[in-house]
């Protein structure tokens, strides 16, 4: 009797030590939120300031929504999301990484089994893109690489507002590139400090109990 | 069931956004923008003409589409429609608010934040150590 007593303290002690351990990691999750957040207000108001600056020298009309391309397109830079699935009382926790210029030309396949109205994403194939840059690189001799292809992208997105751009503009689409980056991982954190706070309430209830 | 290895499912997915031209036009800048071909965007322009159910609507159609796993909304957008925002409760799409050139971040009407904050109530504090 003694003995069982005595290990359902440990029992206690050591439950308390797994919820201080989930409480620390909402408390890191949350913190590193906050952080990123400044972060990225400091890095849209330099992008802002940018593209200001490229309406100054370029005009107004040609660095507005105006000029923006409404033929149909796809995203150039797009995230992969995994999905982790523990098990059906957990909520599944997604993590993003983000993929930049990633929609190279004739790099994208389309599934036969798609239908005209699925709003599905068109599938880009990676293996399809590397076989594309061997093509590249042997069929007339020069060593294009995956910076150029990038470069291509980068130009081909800033050739919406003209030919000839403000090197303000493409300081600007740097800044908004960074944005991206840091965005991806708040929606990280945004992930992990809900699934830490799920698991704080959890353990909450079960002592409830 | 015990012991089973997590499984994980990876898929592509757009950045949606609702948010002031300038920050708008920016994210087009670094290539998120798509335009499908019955000529459906994954953005929404918000400007003074822009009605609070032209959001709404954009904001409904972006967390239901299955191609879109984050949608960034000006903050003060969201203020616009912070009923729809706060009962929004998914993982995907993640929500994430963010500052506009007049509207600078306010982490007290943030809803991720409103939705863990909470936990630091002293009522489920002492609740949880008795």
């Amino acid at each position: 009797m003694k003995i069982s007593m005595a290990e359902e303290e440990a029992a206690a002690v050591h439950g308390n030590g797994d919820s201080d351990e989930k409480v620390l990691e909402f408390l890191d999750s949350l913190e590193g939120y906050l952080t990123l957040m400044e972060s990225l207000a400091s890095t849209l108001r330099q992008g802002w300031f940018e593209l200001a600056s490229a309406r100054h020298s370029m005009g107004v009309s040609r660095v507005s929504s105006a000029s923006l391309d409404l033929k149909d397109h796809l995203a150039s830079t797009y995230l992969e999301m995994t999905q982790h699935e523990f098990d059906e009382s957990i909520m599944r926790q997604p993590q993003f990484s983000l993929r930049k210029w990633a929609s190279f030309e004739n790099g994208i396949c389309s599934s036969g089994e798609e239908k005209p109205d699925s709003p599905q994403l068109r599938q880009r194939c990676p293996s399809q893109i590397s076989e594309n840059q061997e093509d590249l690189s042997k069929s007339d001799g020069s060593h294009t690489t995956v910076d150029d292809l990038v470069k291509k992208e980068r130009s081909k997105s800033l050739s919406v507002f003209g030919t000839l751009v403000s090197p303000k503009l493409r300081a600007a689409q740097a800044s908004f590139e960074t944005a991206l980056d840091i965005l991806v991982e708040v929606a990280n954190l945004r992930s992990s400090m809900l699934s830490a706070r799920n698991q704080v309430q959890r353990g909450i209830e079960e002592t409830r109990k | 069931m015990a012991g089973r290895a997590p499984i994980a499912t990876k898929s592509s997915a757009l950045i949606a956004m609702i948010a002031d031209e300038d920050t708008v036009t920016g994210f087009l800048l670094a290539g998120v923008g798509n335009v499908d071909l019955r000529r459906k965007t994954n953005y929404l322009i918000v400007d003074s003409k822009t009605t609070v159910k032209a959001i709404e609507d954009a904001f409904k159609e972006f967390t239901t589409r299955e191609d879109i796993a984050i949608v960034l909304i000006s903050q003060y957008v969201a203020n616009m429609i912070r009923f729809l925002v706060d009962s929004y409760n998914m993982a995907v799409p993640a929500i994430l608010e963010i500052p506009s050139k007049d509207h600078p971040y306010d982490p007290a009407h943030d809803s991720v934040l409103s939705r863990v904050k909470y936990l630091f109530s002293a009522e489920s504090v002492a609740s949880g150590r008795r």
